[in-house]
């Protein structure tokens, strides 16, 4: 038997050797993992919630009264200029006046025949990117410093609630994460370290006889490695499982792409390798 | 030192944290092929002297050279190398528990990277020649304690070690299995390895090639 072979066959002792130890690192770390999914599928759903719905916000800018039917399109042409918007409309006296007229009916507006007290406006949407208080804030300073145009509203205070609250759950989402991550670090290390107790005396007569540090982690590093990316596999077989016994019609729940799950069993697989070094350096000593 | 010392021990010094002076002015050279019995009562330092020459401490003053090279504890690879070419019985050195007989007795030859082949023939050779046939796939916790010493015996035999450490090797035996180690070990101390036996009783017959020293107050008599 070469050192591979060796430490091939090492790997599958410590798992035949040790089932209950392997198997309750396993179902830990799916459980702390399989958490950390549903927060992740949470997170992104509500996300794109948010997003949906802040993608209909709009902007609505005020022309003054005394401001020039000719001149408007200067102000329409400067708006234009911003890279942010992806749409502008025109809305007309007569426009704004028959669109209030669908709201409230014609008796409210009668005594206003003659004259009309509604101004003109431009209505703006806005690309997903750039719907956030800061550039929304920006861009409304832009337009009100413009010749001719009376005031700018859009969902201010609304915004700056919802952007709070989504800090809040990103900031949630962030601490949630971490402390997950290093209960799964601290208790698969904890089980690596156990398995290495129960074998403390081989690992203190292989040190004697000349093996190396490499050798002797090899086996408890690449487990630690296949325990993390199959806790991490499990925990997606069985949110992916359920997912097609679960629908929800009133709103899109959304799931990371294959490429994401592969990254994170694999981030898992690295927090296994972790784990496993730190389980076992103690008993590498010389 | 010439390239022919195994070892060589140079005004060791070296005392306990707890401030007793186990070595104060230990001296030993061994040349490649001789082989040294050292004497002394218990808590005389034997088996600390052990732990000096695996690197598993290191002298406080003076100097520890095996092989050539000065056991130091920075020194890592050094270690390693020195334990590759080492072999050991008793005291330090037991089986690995969680291997069978055959594991064990090819463990040093695994940790060489020895070919599979090379590996099959030298465990045959010592089953046969330790009469552990039939123990080849049994756990050291399934062994009796003279099954226990022999397989140690092949597994410092197995790599052809230039060196090899005996801590106690026939304390509490019955007469017919000392004397079935005692051969053992005249074999060896003839076959060209350097023996370094510690005991804390007098062998009832010389091992050829070999010196004996008295291990009191803390320097070779």
């Amino acid at each position: 038997m070469n050192r591979i072979g060796h430490v091939c066959k090492e790997i599958f002792r410590n798992l035949y050797r040790n089932p209950g130890t392997s198997l309750s690192a396993v179902l830990s770390m799916t459980l702390l993992l399989l958490l950390f999914d549903i927060f992740w599928i949470a997170a992104d759903t509500s996300d794109k919630f948010y997003e949906d719905y802040l993608s209909d916000l709009q902007m609505e800018i005020f022309i003054s009264e005394d401001y020039p039917d000719s001149s408007i399109t200067i102000i329409k042409d400067e708006i234009k200029k911003i890279d942010a918007i992806s749409s502008l409309v025109f809305i007309s006296k007569e426009s704004a006046r028959n669109e209030l007229t669908d709201l409230v009916g014609i008796d409210l507006l009668v005594g206003y025949d003659s004259s009309n007290p509604l101004p003109q406006s431009f209505i703006l949407t806005f690309q997903n990117d750039f719907i956030n208080s800061t550039d929304l804030t920006e861009i409304e300073n832009r337009i009100l410093s413009q010749k001719g145009v009376s005031n700018v509203y859009y969902s201010k205070n609304w915004l700056a609630k919802a952007e709070s609250t989504k800090n809040i759950i990103a900031d949630i989402g962030l601490f949630l994460g971490i402390l997950i991550l290093l209960t799964v670090l601290v208790s698969s290390a904890n089980n690596m370290r156990l398995t290495a107790k129960t074998r403390a005396i081989g690992f203190s007569q292989m040190r004697l006889l000349g093996a190396g540090k490499l050798l002797l982690a090899m086996p408890f590093i690449i487990e630690g490695v296949f325990m993390g990316a199959l806790s991490a596999g499990i925990g997606w077989g069985i949110i992916f499982y359920w997912k097609e016994k679960i629908q929800f019609t009133s709103f899109e729940i959304v799931f990371p792409t294959l490429e994401e799950i592969g990254f994170y069993c694999l981030a898992a697989g690295i927090l296994g390798l972790i784990s496993g070094y730190v389980g076992i350096r103690r008993a590498l000593r010389l | 030192m010439s390239d022919k010392t195994i070892i060589e021990l140079s005004n060791v010094y070296l005392k306990t944290d707890r401030g007793h002076e186990v070595f104060k002015d230990l001296n030993l050279k061994l040349l490649s092929g001789e082989s040294a019995i050292i004497y002394g009562a218990a808590g005389s330092g034997k088996s600390t002297l052990i732990e000096l020459l695996v690197g598993r401490r290191f002298a406080d003053a003076g100097s520890v050279e095996l092989f050539g090279s000065l056991m130091q504890k920075n020194k890592k690879r050094i270690i390693k190398s020195v334990r590759r070419k080492t072999g050991g019985i008793g005291g330090l050195f037991t089986l690995v528990p969680s291997y069978t007989v055959s594991e064990n007795i090819t463990l040093p030859l695994v940790l060489s990277g020895e070919r599979k082949k090379v590996q099959k023939e030298r465990l045959m050779k010592m089953l046969t020649e330790f009469s552990l046939l039939k123990q080849a796939s049994v756990y050291p916790d399934k062994l009796t304690r003279v099954e226990n010493t022999l397989v140690q015996f092949a597994r410092a035999n197995v790599a052809h070690q230039p060196l090899i450490l005996i801590d106690e090797p026939l304390a509490g035996l019955d007469l017919k299995t000392y004397d079935r180690i005692y051969e053992y070990m005249s074999k060896l101390a003839v076959s060209g390895l350097s023996l370094v036996i510690v005991s804390s009783e007098e062998l009832k017959n010389k091992l050829p090639n070999t010196s004996s020293y008295h291990l009191i107050n803390g320097s070779l008599a």
